[in-house]
């Protein structure tokens, strides 16, 4: 095994394994061109073959150096790597990709609902309320003892919802939440500071260059951003 | 003689009328300002700016854009050394040394140093566009066709390759998956539909827009963040001493070699500053007697990038009115204003609207110029940024990175995939992955793709046809000879 730890093997599996996925879907693309005879497949393919080529070659280099050190200094100043860290072990990994699914669960689920009641719009609404409530609920159940991955949920899961529930009722929540995550426990300053933000963000995007920011098609959130919009433009 | 009478009527052109001056300093502090708030760029800046220049003339429009690519550049490198995260790619390179600066308490030192180098670099190479243009367009239409300029995204993928991973596979796996990225989406010979799942949005690609906020910007907070919650988070400590003139004078060469690296990648289409500040930190790192120093924090490292990214700047400018080929984004964006005025820029332009030119040129000249006045009075404000809490900071740049990725399309799914790139980062750069290398490729990546499938039509599918190339050939050989090394490196050098 020379230096090889699980987690080298296990991080060349993933490199292999993603390009086998995406090798079998290129046939989807495998198409004659007539002017060019390599045809679509041959470039991604070929970056395929040598995401693998280096993927075994950074599994030999582990073999022979373990984790070794940067092949440059430049590299090492680089390295975040946090062998030595709590965020690493097996459990914290799962956690942390269960709390990431989250935002995908939301982007999913209502329309399945939808799919299967028949719902028409407003009921596709009330789903859609329903679900992001209960993802939601499980988000902050699920974040308890792992910050580090509330964090990196939180944003993908304000992108999810900002379609439906828009910027304007969205964005003073996510920038409550990230203090909150950050650490801060001082109510009054957070709402001050949070507020104060979302103001500036407001009146140089909205009321002065007019950037459309998403306000929502959910019901109550819709008439909440359109009528923010009216307000600030 | 003539060039100098050109540009003085230029400068009289642009400095006579008065919505022109508005137009130039708006461009001015504009660009800089966007280039250093975090989260967003010019690129946003541009984007959102695209469709008001339909009620300006042609002269305003294509000047206001040029000097806002100007400082815009510049931009990019405060808040590269002040957060860790660039503005633009081209900026990649200024974070590996401007960040563990600030870190050492030197922020503005290097701050200083990116305001002197850029203008430097900028000004210079806007004089060498105004007096070269002509001779060196005329050289790279005839020297530089799609074998070439693929050899030399091979070549610069090649040395950047080394730059900011932990081990040189990993380096390279970087790269690749940025060109990964760069596939998905519709193939640029035949239009078929790549690795798209059925996605409709997927069949447009993935926009560099988002991708770039999300694994600069928003993988910096996420490290930030587990920093903070490992208690290991170390705020960046404040200072305001910019370094002396004595300091820049000592890194003469470094100053020089990265006016020519910059310019000369400039010139090329699609290749552009960003491979200029990375080929100039590069060099800068091959000919330094004390390589250890690099990525820690040394002065030259500010100094190469910034002054090859701006020397860039003047250079871009030579494929895009020469030719009508646009660079990169921004000059992407110039043929739209170009093109909502009715016309097409290309050697036309010089025919028909020489006083056009000549407003440009002038303006870039003078926005270079400015960046060493109106840099250093923005930059000392700029840096009291740092003295927000990062738990107050943290919300603040990823809103406007919402509002930025946001503001390109105006779509929703382009913040989710932000935030995903986000993630990915985070996973990648604790794995001990490059976000830049992944950036670098996804940008050269369609670029590379392009010009290859052209150069092989143009070769007859025949490999020897390189050979007779010898650019292409010369740049390939130094390619595939720089990996030899960096393997080589890598499995029989004592650590």
């Amino acid at each position: 095994m020379g230096n090889l730890r699980t987690g080298h093997i296990v991080e060349a599996a993933i490199w292999l394994g993603f390009c086998l996925f995406l090798y079998i879907y290129s046939f989807d693309f495998e198409q004659e061109i007539e002017i060019y005879k390599f045809g679509a497949s041959a470039w991604p393919r070929t970056i395929l073959l040598l995401i693998a080529i280096a993927a075994i070659g950074q599994l030999i280099y582990n073999w022979k150096k373990g984790d070794g050190s940067a092949t440059s200094m430049i590299a090492q100043a680089h390295d975040d790597s946090t062998d030595g860290s709590d965020h690493n072990s097996l459990k914290w990994y799962l956690w942390t990709f269960f709390l990431l699914a989250l935002p995908f669960i939301y982007m999913n689920l209502p329309e399945g609902i939808a799919a299967i009641m028949s719902l028409e719009q407003p009921g596709l609404h009330v789903a859609k309320l329903v679900v992001a409530a209960v993802v939601v609920v499980v988000y902050v159940f699920a974040i308890r003892g792992n910050h580090v991955g509330g964090i990196l949920a939180l944003p993908i899961l304000f992108g999810a919802f900002l379609q439906d529930f828009g910027f304007y009722a969205m964005a003073p929540i996510f920038i409550l939440g990230v203090m909150f995550l950050f650490g801060e426990r001082r109510y009054k300053r957070m709402l001050v500071v949070g507020g104060g933000i979302f103001a500036l963000l407001l009146m140089f995007f909205v009321s002065l260059l007019y950037v459309g920011l998403p306000t929502g098609n959910v019901g109550w959130f819709y008439d909440f951003g359109t009528s923010m919009v009216n307000i600030l433009q | 003689m003539e060039t100098f009478n050109n540009f003085l009527g230029g400068t009289i052109t642009l400095f006579s009328d008065p919505l022109g001056i508005v137009i130039f300093f708006g461009g001015v502090i504009g660009g800089m300002l966007f280039g250093a708030i975090p989260g967003v760029s010019m690129l946003t800046l541009a984007a959102i700016l695209l469709p008001f220049t339909a009620h300006l003339s042609p002269e305003h429009g294509i000047m206001l854009f040029s000097v806002i690519y100007c400082t815009g550049v510049y931009g990019g490198a405060i808040t590269a050394i002040l957060f860790n995260i660039p503005g633009a790619p081209e900026n990649a390179p200024t974070a590996f040394d401007g960040y563990p600066m600030t870190k050492n308490g030197q922020a503005g030192r290097a701050v200083g140093a990116a305001v002197m180098c850029s203008a430097l670099g900028g000004t210079i190479s806007a004089v060498i566009m105004m007096i070269a243009t002509a001779p060196i367009a005329n050289w790279a239409i005839s020297a530089f066709g799609p074998p070439e300029i693929f050899a030399l995204v091979f070549f610069g993928l090649a040395v950047a390759s080394s730059v900011g991973a932990k081990t040189f596979w990993k380096g390279w796996l970087s790269i690749l998956i940025g060109l990964l990225i760069a596939v998905v989406g519709l193939d640029p010979v035949g239009g078929i539909k790549r690795w798209d799942f059925g996605m409709p949005y997927l069949l447009a690609g993935i926009h560099f827009i988002p991708t770039i906020l999300g694994f600069f910007a928003v993988t910096e907070i996420f490290v930030q963040a587990e920093n903070k919650v490992r208690g290991s988070y170390q705020a960046p400590k404040l200072s305001v001493d910019f370094p002396s003139l004595a300091e820049l004078v000592a890194h003469k060469v470094a100053v020089v070699r990265s006016i020519v690296i910059g310019f000369f990648c400039g010139i090329l289409p699609g290749i552009g500053a960003t491979l200029a500040a990375f080929m100039g930190y590069n060099e800068a790192v091959r000919w330094s007697k004390d390589k250890s120093e690099f990525g820690k924090g040394k002065l030259e490292g500010v100094i190469s990038s910034e002054t090859a990214n701006n020397a860039a700047t003047g250079a871009a400018m030579i494929p895009l009115l020469a030719l009508g080929l646009p660079g990169g984004a921004l000059t992407a964006m110039m043929v739209g204003v170009f093109q909502m005025h009715d016309m097409e820029p290309g050697p036309l332009v010089f025919l028909n609207s020489a006083d056009l030119v000549w407003v440009v040129f002038a303006a870039m000249f003078f926005a270079n110029l400015s960046i060493l006045f109106v840099g250093y009075m923005e930059t000392k404000t700029i840096i009291n940024l740092l003295r927000i809490p990062f738990q107050f900071l943290a919300p603040m740049i990823l809103c406007l990175a919402t509002v930025g990725a946001y503001a390109v399309r105006g779509l929703a799914i382009d913040v989710i995939v932000m935030f995903v790139a986000g993630a990915i980062g985070f996973f990648l750069r604790r794995s001990g992955y490059s976000v830049a290398g992944i950036v670098l490729g996804l940008i050269l990546g369609r670029i590379g793709e392009q010009t290859f499938a052209q150069a092989m039509q143009m070769l007859h599918f025949e490999w020897s046809g390189f050979a007779g190339r010898p650019i292409a050939a010369g740049l390939l050989i130094a390619g595939v000879l720089t990996l030899a090394g960096s393997i080589y490196g890598a499995f029989f050098k004592k650590q």
